[in-house]
């Protein structure tokens, strides 16, 4: 038994078991989401969401795929067929890909890379090239509007996401994603929220921008530019592109987990569950991606000055001026 | 800067044989070289409040022109009503504006009884103010839900059609219908109000008014996202209101102190007391506002007129067949997005020479026009639920 668990543990077997979990678990995350976001918009809206397909409505997401699978997948006559069937791909891909240096547990990571978080943040620009391939091949003047936010968007809120980072990078002295979780051991006291607070704040923020949900959805703005760059999208292109777009906020809220709450680690000592502990991982991701669901059917949508305005005149101050503290810190206490 | 020379650009064309003239688009680049875009807005589009459609050039995200095309809804009400007799016209008039419903059936019965010179029962006048009021809530709370669903919340409009909901209720234990009414006939009202009814609507408005700011307003007002995205915009003067005919909420959110209900008063509207809403500011949060304070100002009149509700009967004698005497007759009655007037000319038959709708959607839509260049584009939806205007309403 041992000798095969060894063997799954060898170069090419190690590999494809970590892509097909990968792939399994992305799908699986998107899945999850999806019939979270309508059961929660349901709770929050007097109502009860999808309750018809399985107990409770859980089986709603199989429904859902099943019915897209069965519908015709339209291009439109005048589309760049090749840019409009590649985006929803370049959407999916690095939706997926992050997950690889994400740490579930003491030992579950699939590589521990140690320029982790230089990965994160290269792999999720290219998101936005989806989005832009999606709106210019649709050749459509919505999706294009769409594209334009999107990348205006996406490009802008990049540069508050990452200085966030540098003061979690400042405090580990490491990019790798499994020395950051390791540094907040100790009790929920040790995490970086406390010290980043404003750090958090501005990556939460700049997070929500980069997954596209309200306040900060322009590039769909369903009730401007009605689905924005996917307007033209049917049956599994567009299932793709939700289901990139669901990983995408799965995955924000487990980097922002791993890098201010911890991670794996528990809140105590004492209820330290060793390779468990991706019982906590789970929980505070999925405590933050409630969040995520609260906040997008709470309050409006911003206009696209307004978001710039936010983003360059508070978030990117903010986060600056407590890079310099935490980097002022950190020299004081050495 | 180039709004105002393109806007009334027209170029002529030869239609099957005949002249006629069109709006052209003209090849104007910028110093770029960078020309404008046309965009088409609905009439299938989830914002435009039922079959709108906005012909749009846009700069960027600008949008430099703005013209409203309608008619996707037209059901020819007006031609109908001349070939059905007075009576019948009633069920036709609560297709028009089909947020307003009691208002338009009351525009239509006072323009009869105008011409013919009823007298209708004090019984009935109250349960018509009282089916008015509790139609404009009905039709105040989800507008301000549509604003916020044009902004993004799809949260509010769920909230404000709870209190629709209930509304409806009683609009259907009264009536038997729950939108198409057929309520306000010509001489009084179909029938009186259940015997419980008095009761459950008095206990309705109280409810309404103790948990309207919790349960609605808290959701919406304070808002730093509702602020910025509707102070400012859409602003207007009051000269430019005026001037452009508006009626209701967004003339009164620019300051001028109209309202039908108070200045050409009806039915028992003397005798109420109430107040006018106005507001200063004239744009999308000022209509906002006013819809608001609207809704307790109606809760205020409906908690009169059932304490002054007096006994009798709630019609009036007309005999079988109603035959009005030549001439014209005019009702005007303050709906919720404005002013609805019918105008009914008879010619001494028993049914009506020409009858004619002034639905405050349809004038209150030119504002579009001239409020909206200049703008961005996503500033089109808050004016929209400004103007707040109805399909059903603008297409006959």
């Amino acid at each position: 038994m041992s000798a095969f668990v060894n063997a799954l543990d060898q170069e090419p077997w190690r590999f494809i078991i970590s892509l097909l979990a990968i792939i399994f678990l992305t799908l699986n995350v998107a899945a999850v989401l999806t019939f979270a976001e309508r059961k929660v918009a349901g709770y929050i809206q007097l109502r009860y969401g999808p309750n018809r397909v399985g107990p409770r409505g859980v089986l709603q997401p199989m429904a859902d795929v099943l019915k897209l699978f069965t519908k015709e997948n339209l291009s439109p006559g005048r589309a760049d067929v090749w840019v409009f069937l590649a985006a929803p791909i370049a959407m999916f891909i690095p939706a997926a890909v992050i997950w690889m240096v994400v740490p579930f547990a003491p030992k579950a990571v699939v590589t521990n890379l140690n320029i982790g978080l230089l990965f994160v943040v290269s792999t999720t620009s290219i998101g936005a090239l989806g989005v832009v391939m999606a709106g210019y091949g649709s050749r459509s003047n919505f999706s294009l509007l769409g594209a334009l936010r999107g990348a205006a968007q996406m490009i802008s809120y990049e540069v508050p996401l990452i200085l966030s980072l540098l003061g979690v990078i400042i405090l580990t002295g490491s990019l790798s994603l499994v020395n950051v979780v390791n540094n907040q051991a100790g009790g929920f006291w040790h995490w970086y929220i406390w010290s980043q607070l404003p750090m958090f704040a501005t990556f939460y923020i700049a997070g929500i921008a980069e997954v596209k949900r309200i306040p900060f959805d322009l590039p769909e703005g369903e009730s401007e530019i009605v689905g924005g760059f996917m307007i033209e999208y049917s049956g599994m292109t567009w299932a793709l592109i939700q289901a990139s777009e669901f990983a995408s906020m799965g995955l924000m809220s487990a980097i922002t987990t791993t890098l201010f709450l911890g991670g794996w680690q528990p809140p105590f000592d004492f209820l330290d569950f060793g390779n468990f502990n991706w019982i906590w991982f789970g929980l505070k991701t999925a405590i933050i991606m409630f969040t995520f669901q609260w906040i997008r059917w709470s309050v409006p949508r911003l206009r696209m000055d307004q978001l710039m305005d936010f983003g360059w005149k508070f978030l990117v101050p903010l986060s600056l001026v407590w890079l310099f503290v935490t980097a002022a810190g950190t020299l004081i206490i050495h | 800067m180039l709004q105002e020379e393109r806007r009334h650009r027209t170029e002529t064309i030869t239609l099957s044989g005949r002249e006629s003239e069109r709006l052209s688009r003209p090849d104007i680049r910028d110093e770029f070289g960078l020309e404008t875009m046309d965009m088409n807005m609905g009439p299938q589009h989830p914002s435009m409040h039922g079959l709108l459609r906005l012909i749009l050039e846009l700069d960027g995200e600008t949008v430099v022109r703005c013209d409203p095309v309608m008619g996707y809804l037209h059901r020819c009400q007006e031609k109908i009503a001349e070939n059905r007799m007075y009576p019948s016209v009633i069920p036709l008039t609560d297709r028009l504006d089909y947020f307003a419903n009691m208002h338009n059936e009351h525009g239509y019965c006072l323009a009869v009884e105008d011409l013919m010179d009823i007298e209708i029962p004090p019984r009935a006048e109250y349960i018509r103010v009282l089916m008015c009021e509790l139609m404009r809530l009905a039709s105040h709370i989800p507008s301000v839900g549509f604003l916020l669903l044009e902004l993004g919340a799809f949260t509010p409009i769920l909230y404000g059609f709870r209190e629709r909901e209930r509304i409806q209720n009683i609009f259907e234990a009264v009536t038997g219908a729950r939108m198409m009414f057929h309520y306000i006939r010509i001489g009084g009202v179909k029938a009186d109000l259940p015997e419980d009814m008095p009761e459950k609507i008095w206990n309705y408005v109280e409810d309404l008014e103790k948990t309207f700011k919790r349960d609605f307003i808290d959701l919406i007002e304070g808002n730093e996202i509702f602020i910025s995205r509707t102070r400012g915009v859409g602003k207007m003067s009051q000269e430019k209101a005026v001037e452009m005919g508006l009626t209701g909420p967004p003339l009164r959110c620019t300051g001028v102190d109209f309202d039908v209900r108070r200045d050409y008063p009806y039915s028992i509207y003397p005798e109420l007391d109430f107040d006018v809403v106005t507001d200063e500011a004239g744009d999308v949060e000022a209509s906002y506002r006013v819809r608001i304070k609207e809704c307790y100002q109606s809760i205020r009149i409906i908690k009169q007129v059932l304490e002054k509700m007096p006994e009798g009967a709630v019609m009036a004698d007309l005999g079988r067949r109603l035959r009005p005497p030549e001439g014209e007759g005019f009702g005007r009655v303050e709906g919720p997005r404005g002013e609805f007037a019918v105008h009914v000319v008879s010619d001494g038959s028993d049914i009506p020479y020409r009858v004619h709708y002034r639905d405050p959607s349809f004038v209150n839509m030119q504002l579009l026009q001239e409020i909206v260049p200049g703008h961005y584009l996503p500033d089109i939806m808050p004016i929209m639920g400004l103007v707040d205007p109805v399909s059903g309403g603008w297409d006959k």
